[in-house]
């Protein structure tokens, strides 16, 4: 804690609770803003899947009380806030009386395990190919690394997925077509287990990784071209330093640091980001369980995922920033 | 020497992820039938039906919970399951009926009226239960009692020929199922989950995750025992949650799923180019199974000029249904000529409006749609009709969810806006769509199904249009019924007669020609405007299980997320 001053600290966690306390109440308001009731909703659900309705407004008036907008509004809002403070965002309306709680945390490891996995693939292969393009004495086969990054860049990851799942699982069937784990294994810490998980996410984390990393990569290389005309570089040239001491130590540590910032604000993006994906996949993480909740105009889980993804993404540039001195020396935080 | 050691790694990385291939399970393929599941299984771990949510179509009332009838949608017949028959007093307000005896539990318990009084009662007490089916017995029933062991008789509100069908036949979609009353006894219905579930079914709940749902045979199910029939022939039936049109389609080319929901026509025709074992309803167009909504133009007749039934009859003149079916729906579907579902079932009452000349063409006749709005006062000044300087003009609300929707209604706008209707489609989002435009009446015309209802008798589909329920613009259209908010002496009269049928047995001889009678009205004031069938192109798959229903094996209908596919089920034989 020594590079971090007591005062900043202090001031920072209060800028991440209000951040919290903004955004959460933010996605509280969106939904009621919207002139439609969700239990008139959930009633043309039923009319539209099968006709007439009956004792509709005694089923109206239950949806209302199951969904708690019977009550008042600041009621509501008290109760939602002091729940999200303990992760209690109430019972989902479209698969009740599920607490969201238990839907969130049903679909967040998957999305979790399979992001977080993509993401440090992507984050590491690109910024290092980034690098690499720039570096006058990396092969030449790399310097084609920037066509390339470029169309794989532009290439939505749902085609991607489409044509892996085309190529590896439908044709060849070396990896299942949907599913996070097989069919017949059960969760738990087994080796089984762990080994489908591993075979079923293998497709959906190539899907994202091919189509990612061209960002790293591209957004890296314009960083380095910033850094290769450095004095710093020079001098370390000019003292006789390893070619690749200098690329490791003075230009990728020098040139990396808005990535790293990116890097912080994508862990909150890609919770829900990789939505198609996970839906083409039947892979149930975070973005199917946001889109089918959309889907569906379930508001809890809407407000539970969206306050989770919020929650994420706030600790996540909270913990950056701190992390900021240890990463670059030249960094001091000051109080206030 | 670390190329070698990072090479060693990444081949037995590569080696542990593409062995989970070859996982073992311990039945076979060919022994396992494989549906699709359109939706994800947000509680696995719950089966309480009773409660909203994907609680019954992952399996549970397709393997495990057996109705007490089903509707055959050909011969409108109900088929005995777990009941034997019923009995209904002269007006149709007390219903007796009698169920098979042998019937159990998989746990071994006796199924006997105890379970359905039970059940039935829950319905009726509980005040925290929304689910459709439960709503429709507490509107409908009185009290409930035991007989005897195999007999219940239930006593309704009002007389209701269509007790049975509506509750226990499987009508569309489910129907009331009756719980045991050995587990529920003393629950509270509104939350406990019935973890882990039984039924008679012929099949047991192994396990279930939020994308698929796996049940086994039970080779000691009371079916088999009692000789009502054989034991199924698959040993596993699998409904696993498949992502979407595009896996789907390929699950079903490589052969890893057996039934597959809705497609379109082009997937469709890509996944047979694949598989040649893949099948529909039809072998040629339209492919497609009509399902029981037909589609349809809601016209709300509150709203000047669509007041006016000769301009809504002018609107149905003009309407080309061929044109829907080819451009909009690629060939899959057909006409409607009447309001009602075209199943064989509906034949007798399609057929009497049809000859008493009160069906639809399937094409268009716009000189004769431009008379009558001509002979309302209106001129053709340049593109479209003006009367005292104001255009003749609508707007279509429609539902943006489903490209279906919109293509149907981009169709209609052309065909309007050439026979000089300054027409507009006005996109809405689904929720809105079902949450304010349709109950509430805030639209000129919009596209819906809300004559949905009908499959093997006319008073289902035409007791939606009826003066009760009329009300004023801006209030909320009862339980989704005459949201077109058709009053006046031709809506009376056509009560009159809809009220009359309502109270006839099924099967009553002189419906037909009441149908017909009541049809008059409708076809003169033309509260809404039959366009065609509704579609389900359902691939299904005949590489490991054949029987599946089509046109020409048309023991039921194939929507296997219904209630009904125990049917299907039982039909189904290995393909080697």
């Amino acid at each position: 804690m020594g590079r971090i001053p007591k005062a900043y600290l202090i001031n920072r966690l209060v800028t991440l609770v209000l951040t919290i306390l903004i955004a959460a109440t933010i996605i509280w308001i969106i939904p009621r803003l919207s002139p439609v009731d969700p239990a008139e909703i959930a009633l043309g659900r039923m009319a539209a899947g099968a006709g007439a309705v009956a004792n509709s407004e005694e089923i109206l008036a239950q949806l209302r009380a199951n969904m708690g907008i019977d009550q008042p509004f600041l009621v509501q809002y008290f109760k939602y806030i002091t729940g999200a403070l303990v992760f209690d965002f109430g019972l989902s309306t479209a698969a009740f009386p599920t607490p969201v709680s238990t839907l969130i945390m049903n679909a967040l490891p998957w999305t979790l395990g399979l992001m977080i996995l993509s993401l440090l693939i992507t984050f590491f292969i690109g910024n290092l190919l980034g690098a690499l393009m720039v570096w006058d004495r990396s092969p030449k086969l790399v310097r084609v690394a920037i066509p390339v990054a470029m169309v794989f860049t532009s290439i939505p990851p749902i085609l991607s997925g489409l044509l892996l799942m085309w190529i590896f699982a439908a044709k060849l069937q070396w990896f299942p077509l949907t599913g996070a784990y097989g069919l017949f294994v059960e969760p738990s810490w087994t080796w089984a287990f762990v080994q489908s998980v591993l075979h079923h996410g293998f497709l959906p984390a190539l899907s994202i990784v091919i189509v990612t990393f061209g960002f790293w990569a591209l957004g890296m290389r314009g960083l380095m071209i910033g850094v290769q005309g450095e004095d710093y570089v020079k001098l370390a040239e000019a003292k006789g330093l390893k070619p690749r001491y200098i690329l490791y130590r003075y230009m990728i540590r020098n040139a990396i640091l808005p990535q790293i910032t990116a890097f912080a604000l994508k862990i909150g993006l890609l919770i829900a980001g990789q939505v198609l994906v996970e839906r083409i996949f039947a892979y149930n993480g975070m973005g199917k369980l946001l889109y089918d909740a959309i889907l569906n105009q379930d508001f809890p889980v809407i407000q539970g995922v969206s306050y989770v993804i919020i929650l994420i993404t706030a600790l996540s540039v909270f913990l950056v920033d701190l992390l900021y001195p240890f990463i670059d020396p030249r960094i001091r935080h000051e109080a206030g | 020497m670390n190329y070698r050691k990072t090479l060693l790694a990444t081949s037995a990385l590569a080696l542990t992820i593409f062995s989970g291939a070859v996982l073992a399970q311990d039945v076979a393929r060919e022994n396992t039938v494989i549906f699709d599941l359109d939706r994800t299984i947000q509680d696995p771990e719950n089966f309480n039906w009773m409660t909203p949510g994907t609680k019954r179509m992952h399996g549970a009332h397709q393997t495990m919970w057996e109705p007490l009838f089903i509707l055959n949608y050909n011969t409108g017949e109900l088929d005995p399951w777990l009941a034997m028959g019923f009995e209904s007093n002269a007006d149709s307000t007390e219903f007796t009926v009698t169920l098979r005896d042998g019937v159990e539990w998989s746990d071994g318990e006796a199924f006997n009226a105890d379970d359905v009084v039970f059940t039935t009662n829950i319905a009726l007490t509980n005040e925290d239960i929304s689910s459709r089916e439960a709503s429709t017995i507490k509107a409908q029933v009185a009290s409930v009692e035991k007989v005897d062991d195999l007999t219940a008789r239930f006593t309704l509100n009002a007389p209701n020929p269509r007790f049975i069908v509506e509750n226990f036949g499987v009508r569309i979609f489910g129907s009331f199922l009756i719980m045991p009353e050995h587990i529920w006894a003393g629950q509270d219905a509104a939350t406990f989950t019935f973890n882990p579930p039984i039924g008679t079914g012929p099949y047991t709940f192994s396990s279930a995750a939020s994308n698929r749902a796996i049940w086994d045979r039970n080779d000691d199910w009371w079916g088999a025992k009692t000789g009502f029939m054989d034991l199924p022939a698959p040993e596993r039936v699998i409904f696993l949650e498949s992502g979407g049109e595009e896996s789907r389609a390929q699950l079903i080319a490589s052969n890893q799923l057996d039934a597959a929901q809705n497609v379109t026509i082009g997937t469709f025709e890509a996944v047979q180019a694949q598989n040649p074992n893949v099948i529909a309803w039809h072998t040629d167009y339209p492919y497609a199974a009509s399902d029981p909504c037909a589609r349809q133009l809601e016209i709300n007749t509150t709203v000047a000029p669509w007041d006016n039934a000769n301009l809504r009859k002018a609107v149905a003149n003009i309407i080309d249904r061929s044109q829907i079916v080819n451009v909009a729906y690629e060939g899959t579907t057909e006409a409607s000529r009447t309001m009602f579902a075209q199943f064989g079932s509906m034949a007798p009452f399609i057929d009497a409006v049809v000859e008493a000349g009160h069906g639809l063409p399937a094409s268009a006749d716009v000189a004769a749609g431009q008379a009558l709005i001509e002979g309302e006062g209106w001129a053709r000044d340049g593109d479209y009709y003006t009367k005292d300087g104001e255009t003749l003009s609508v707007d279509i609300h429609v539902n943006s969810a489903s490209t279906e929707y919109t293509r149907t209604i981009d169709v209609i706008v052309e065909q309007l806006q050439r026979a000089g209707i300054d027409a507009k489609a006005v996109p809405v989002e689904n929720g809105v769509f079902w949450g304010e435009v349709l109950p509430f009446g805030a639209y000129e015309m919009s596209y819906s199904w809300l004559s949905c209802g009908s499959v093997n008798e006319p008073w289902a589909s035409m007791g939606r249009y009826t003066v009760k329920d009329v009300v004023a613009v801006g209030e909320r259209s009862p339980g989704f019924n005459n949201t077109s908010r058709w009053d006046g002496p031709a809506a009376e009269a056509y009560s009159a007669i809809v009220d009359d049928i309502a109270n006839r047995q099924l099967g009553d001889a002189e419906i037909p020609g009441l149908v017909a009678e009541a049809y008059q009205h409708l076809d003169a004031e033309m509260p809404f405007i039959p366009l065609v069938q509704a579609a389900k192109l359902l691939p299904m798959n005949t590489t490991y299980w054949t029987g599946w229903p089509t046109a020409d094996n048309y023991y039921n209908h194939p929507f296997f997320w219904w209630n009904h596919t125990h049917q299907i089920i039982h039909n189904l034989e290995p393909a080697n």
